[in-house]
């Protein structure tokens, strides 16, 4: 039992960190494609950008959805403290995601399609922000009592850390949609993305580097975790390995490689994603709750574990075979048909 | 107004619109089902071209249930963050298996169906169009357990600090509400989508439009509703008994009953009355000597009392009496008027009224048929209100109350944020109504070439360079 009371919590917050990643990776690119079409220059690219996310923005974002579900699920406690510590960034996100999610279809019947166009790439942005700041709030630590109910004010999630956060998550989200758009579309439009992406690998990186040198200073917790023997060799890898693939990554797009800049973009989401994890684990709001006090009821997880754990290769399955059916290039808008 | 009254304003008015656009896509999805069934059993290509002209205003509903659905499953962490701590090793297991398995599918398999239409086989497609089907009505499955658990909660033991700690999770999925709620719900889902289709193919043979294309899809419905509209009434009925068994304070509520009536006596039933909370009695009210008792047991005395409103203290009562006692009447209403209306066209259907030759002359049916449209819809949300408004003021019923289960949050917060879903509603709900009249007005694409049944792949076999988003031709303006 007692091993149970360890061993499931900590499968639980591997599933959920899976999630969580499947989620920023595969909508990442969704919000980033769609934040790229605020600076489309004519209607057919914005369409072509639009299409190229038709048939899988859909299932991308119930990744979001199962995330939430399993937290509320496996960790009601911080289910109920974080989302109502954020309150106003996710409300940003939820109304971001409500005018993307429309725009799809209302632009696709509208005549006039300029404020379509507007909530698709202001609603990704806004979703982007929101999660930024989500996340950036998180990190940075949220107020609870003993209990581990939320007691900090409304506006505790702005920081100048966690708008630094959310500042180099979009410019994550621009990156990994501009190689996506690299593999998705051709010509001059390629040409196009091949420029936003090296943009966007350069504000990334200077993002990251601002918070792998301020978060060890500003957060004591992640200092202790991090400097101290054996962490300190897993840690020092990882911004090492992070150099490797961004170089890796800038190379691939001068050397205008179609498949390789998104694989690089994805391995340095993954690392990212790796060394943000250890940094929390075994918390779940860092240093305040952690994922044994946060944990349902260990019938509750095994329980879980049986209805979604099992499905988790089943879905997987059946999105990349959706990935498979459309594969390919979309040549233009205007070849739509039969 | 205090946090709590605008936390479930936000609830309800989320939820009040969110559920316009399941309602359709869950039993529409079913619809689809048999068409292109129909078309691959007959190869008649009018099926074909029925599935792609539904299947325009499917994913229209869509893309406006997942946009509003999102805010559904956040609200329980942002709003009601108390009770997603007292529930969440239950409810939270809940809402994860809708996702994962019914959210997913329903998700996964949308992009086949709607563009894979050249891209996969005829029968892979096939498979798409159901499993986006089951998914959908498995998530009907899911989230009525869900509620039904909140209403008549079981399975587990509630701890000194409110914590719900599962027992027997079979016990808890199979709450004493759980089978009808999903039955209930499955029906309206169908039947709401049957009169839309219904009704819609009706304005279309008014208006001299295909008027035999449509009249396919008009006899596919009324074949359906045939079954579907008695079922509901008579499941229904088995969750009014539910109710009067489980649910006290509602069926009081439902009834503006104030007065309890004893076991063995024969019970008036009210037919319309106006409550007043002030005086603990009806101002005025008209009844139908004993039909209650017929209501609920089918016979002329009542086995059990049915205790009037006064038997339990204020607090412990439902407030907003007028808004349970008319809804519930309105969407029982409703249930009868639709099946009254699908015994009629039954009726012409039988005396041959109903042929490509003759439905365009059917004017006042179609008319009814037209009119009826919407009324699903108005059902389904009043019988939402009579079972959340009805269950006040508990959120799960005797155990946590509704102020007990908010977040605390500063109440400017959450009115805006309730400004703001107002505001982004009102204008999603005038965009869907504009869009989705377009797409009628602008009708079914009857030239579509049919895919070939024959055909094991796309036709011309290339897989290089293709539009991995085939837009349906017709949905370009």
């Amino acid at each position: 039992m007692e091993t149970l009371d360890y061993f499931l919590p900590q499968v639980w917050f591997a599933i959920l960190a899976l999630f969580l990643l499947l989620y920023v990776m595969l909508d990442g690119f969704d919000l980033g494609v769609g934040i790229l079409s605020l600076t489309s220059s004519t209607e057919e690219r914005r369409g072509i950008l639009m299409t190229s996310l038709g048939n899988v923005w859909d299932a991308n974002e119930t990744w979001l959805v199962i995330m939430g579900g399993s937290l509320f699920g496996a960790f009601p406690l911080a289910y109920g403290t974080i989302l109502n510590a954020l309150y106003m960034p996710i409300w940003m996100m939820i109304f971001g995601l409500i005018f993307r999610a429309v725009a799809f279809e209302f632009r696709e019947h509208a005549r006039r399609k300029f404020f379509w166009n507007l909530a698709f790439g202001a609603g990704s942005f806004l979703a982007a922000l929101g999660q930024g700041f989500a996340l950036g709030a998180v990190l940075a630590g949220i107020q609870v009592d003993d209990q581990g109910h939320f007691i900090g004010s409304t506006w505790d999630w702005l920081s100048w850390q966690s708008l630094l956060i959310a500042l180099t998550l979009i410019q994550g989200y621009v990156l990994i949609g501009s190689t996506y758009l690299i593999m998705k579309t051709s010509g001059p439009l390629q040409e196009t993305h091949y420029r936003t992406a090296k943009l966007a690998a350069i504000t990334t990186l200077v993002g990251a580097v601002l918070i792998t040198i301020t978060t060890p200073i500003f957060f004591e917790y992640a200092r202790e975790r991090l400097f101290q023997a054996p962490q300190i060799y897993v840690f020092a890898v990882i911004p090492l390995l992070g150099i490797l693939f961004i170089w890796q990554l800038l190379r691939s797009l001068n050397a205008q490689a179609e498949q390789a800049p998104f694989i690089w973009t994805i391995s340095i989401f993954v690392l990212t994603f790796l060394g943000l994890a250890m940094i929390v684990f075994p918390y779940i709001i860092p240093t305040q709750i952690s994922i044994y006090q946060a944990a349902a009821a260990p019938s509750s997880l095994v329980f879980m574990i049986i209805f979604i754990g099992f499905l988790i290769p089943i879905m997987l399955a059946y999105n990349i075979y959706q990935y498979v059916v459309f594969r390919g290039k979309i040549t233009s808008e205007a070849a739509y048909g039969e | 107004m205090d946090v709590v009254a605008l936390s479930r304003l936000q609830f309800a008015l989320t939820a009040i619109f969110h559920m316009l656009w399941p309602v359709l896509t869950t039993g529409m999805a079913i619809y689809l089902v048999i068409v292109e069934g129909l078309w691959l059993k007959t190869k008649q290509p009018q099926y074909y071209h029925h599935a792609r002209f539904w299947a325009k205003l499917y994913v229209l509903n869509f893309g406006i249930g997942v946009a509003s659905g999102l805010p559904m499953e956040f609200q329980f962490g942002t709003n009601w963050a108390p009770l997603s701590e007292a529930t969440g090793d239950f409810l939270g297991s809940i809402l994860g298996f809708e996702s994962a398995m019914a959210f997913m599918l329903e998700a996964g398999f949308l992009g086949i169906m709607l563009f894979g239409w050249k891209r996969v086989p005829p029968v892979m497609h096939y498979v798409a169009t159901i499993m986006v089907a089951f998914g959908a009505n498995l998530s009907t499955f899911w989230i009525l357990t869900a509620n039904s658990w909140m209403q008549t909660p079981a399975g587990g033991d509630f701890l000194a600090n409110g914590k719900f700690i599962v027992r027997d999770y079979f016990e808890a999925i199979f709450n004493p509400f759980m089978v009808n709620s999903v039955a209930h719900m499955f029906m309206a889902t169908l039947e709401t989508s049957l009169f839309v289709i219904g009704g819609i193919s009706a304005w279309y043979i008014l208006n001299q439009r295909h008027p035999e294309f449509f009249g396919k899809s008009f006899k596919i419905v009324l074949a359906l509703a045939i079954a579907v509209a008695p079922l509901q009434i008579y499941i229904g009925h088995l969750s009014g008994e539910q109710v009067y068994h489980q649910q006290p304070t509602k069926l009081a509520a439902m009834e503006a009953q104030w007065e309890t009536l004893p076991a063995g006596e024969a019970a008036d039933w009210s037919l319309l009355a106006w409550p007043n909370q002030q005086t603990e009695t009806n101002t005025w009210e008209l009844k139908i000597p004993k039909a209650l008792s017929y209501i609920l047991e089918v016979k002329p005395t009542l086995s059990a009392p049915v205790y009037g409103l006064k038997d339990f203290a204020p607090e412990d009562r439902p407030h907003q009496l007028g808004l349970i006692y008319y809804s519930f009447r309105t969407m029982v209403g409703i249930g009868f008027f639709l099946a009254g209306l699908m015994l009629i066209t039954t009726l012409q259907w039988v005396r041959g009224k109903l042929s490509a030759e003759t439905i365009s002359q059917q004017r006042w049916l179609m008319r009814g048929w037209l009119l009826s449209a919407p009324l699903g819809y108005i059902a389904v949300e009043s019988g939402w209100i009579v079972r959340c408004v009805g269950r006040q003021p508990w959120t799960v019923y005797g155990k946590i109350r509704t102020v007990d289960a908010a977040s605390n949050l500063p109440a400017g917060d959450v009115l805006t944020s309730l400004t703001i879903f107002a505001t982004i509603y009102t204008l999603l709900f005038i965009s869907a109504l504009y869009f989705g009249s377009r797409i009628i007005r602008h009708g079914p694409n009857l030239e579509m070439p049919v895919p070939s049944l024959e055909a094991s792949g796309p036709e011309d076999g290339s897989t290089a360079q293709h539009q991995p988003n085939q837009r349906p031709v017709e949905a370009k303006q």
